[in-house]
């Protein structure tokens, strides 16, 4: 695989990946299913600006995430809603709840803006943080695109195995475009599902991080430059310290 | 998956040492290095994060280097994900539970775990 590297940076680096992190910045930057480019750049600017709330940081330092009094420090272009969604799953995913995330809703949030913004925290803070990790300068944000979203949910869709409504397999449609590589899909593949194009561009990201789908359970192999062993390990400790049990 | 890909390469793994460090060396190369990358990104540590990532470097040449920072950085999406959409903890393990690997690894402490099973707050 041919390697070229990131702006500002003169690290090699496969050529797949930073193609990758080009089509999932063009693909925030562009009209979602529930909200507009604009609104989907402004929960980007959101999401970076949650890591160094100070609100978020007594939540995470708290015995409880419960009851802590205050106010995240936002950048004031989002909803309370949109804005306690996105500084609570940037800054202490572990320690959500059910009952949190229906407050979330009640805030008056729609199911499919919530699992949307879901999706853009996962994007972006991937894409965020392997750029920080390799010591390559912060991207800047993308202007957003013009055009309306689309705001189709998909008919299968049912809230029953998760917190928020998820398309199993089986009750998938032909106008929900693909979403599954296969019927066994896991529920995390399943997660952003009720949002099929967050879901895509999601995945076509994370792909290219981790491995796809098709790899995940060839154990004895590795498509990238470190051996499986190495790979998991890293996974699992960075669960672990989000205390994620996935 | 740790468990498993230690298995294809006829190793054992101690569950444990995940949430609570590692007694014995995991007998995977440069696990070290590779956990100190990782905990450093995640804390969002700036001067532990530099030390780290040349150290690894050294060790992986630049393309296990690359590839051990998009791992890291995928694991900051999977988690979210994971976590906000309510993915039953249950599912983990190829789509089932796996409460033996669950005590091993100490993932019951896991808030999600003790406020679903014990109902704890």
């Amino acid at each position: 695989m041919s390697a070229t590297s990131f702006a500002g940076s003169n690290l090699p680096v496969r050529s797949d990946l930073v193609d990758a992190h080009e089509r999932a910045w063009a693909a925030i930057a562009a009209p979602g299913t529930w909200l507009p480019g604009a609104k989907r750049v402004a929960v980007a600017a959101e999401i970076r600006r949650a890591r160094d709330c100070a609100h978020c940081a007594r939540i995470k330092a708290a015995l409880s995430p419960n009851g802590v009094a205050g106010a995240h420090d936002s950048l004031g272009t989002l909803g309370a809603a949109q804005i306690e969604l996105i500084h609570r799953v940037v800054g202490d995913p572990g320690r959500l709840s059910e009952k949190w995330s229906q407050s979330v809703l009640a805030l008056g949030l729609s199911e499919g803006e919530y699992v949307e913004i879901v999706g853009l925290v996962a994007m972006v803070m991937m894409l965020d943080t392997c750029l920080r990790a390799l010591g390559v300068p912060e991207r800047a944000l993308p202007a957003p695109q013009n055009g309306e979203p689309m705001r189709r949910r998909p008919a299968g869709a049912k809230k029953k195995a998760a917190w928020l409504p998820l398309v199993e397999p089986e009750d998938a449609t032909e106008a929900d475009g693909p979403l599954y590589p296969n019927p066994k899909a896991g529920y995390i593949y399943r997660g952003l599902s009720l949002v099929p194009q967050s879901l895509r561009d999601y995945w076509a990201l994370a792909n290219c991080h981790y491995m796809p789908g098709e790899f995940v359970y060839q154990f004895d192999r590795s498509i990238r430059a470190i051996r499986r062993p190495q790979v998991e390990i890293i996974a699992a400790r960075v669960s672990a310290m989000h205390q994620c049990v996935y | 998956m740790l468990r498993e890909s230690m298995h294809s390469d006829g190793k054992q793994v101690e569950a444990r040492g995940v949430t609570q460090g590692f007694d014995r060396d995991p007998d995977i190369p440069h696990a070290a290095g590779l956990i100190e990358f990782a905990e450093a990104v995640v804390l969002r540590d700036a001067a532990r994060t530099e030390t780290a990532r040349k150290t690894l470097r050294a060790a992986l040449g630049d393309a296990g280097f690359v590839d051990a920072a998009a791992v890291v950085a995928a694991f900051h999406g999977f988690v979210r994900i994971a976590d906000a959409i309510g993915i039953p903890y249950t599912t983990a393990a190829r789509g089932s539970d796996a409460p033996e690997l669950r005590e091993q690894a100490g993932i019951n402490e896991f808030y999600r775990v003790r406020t679903e099973v014990r109902g704890e707050a």
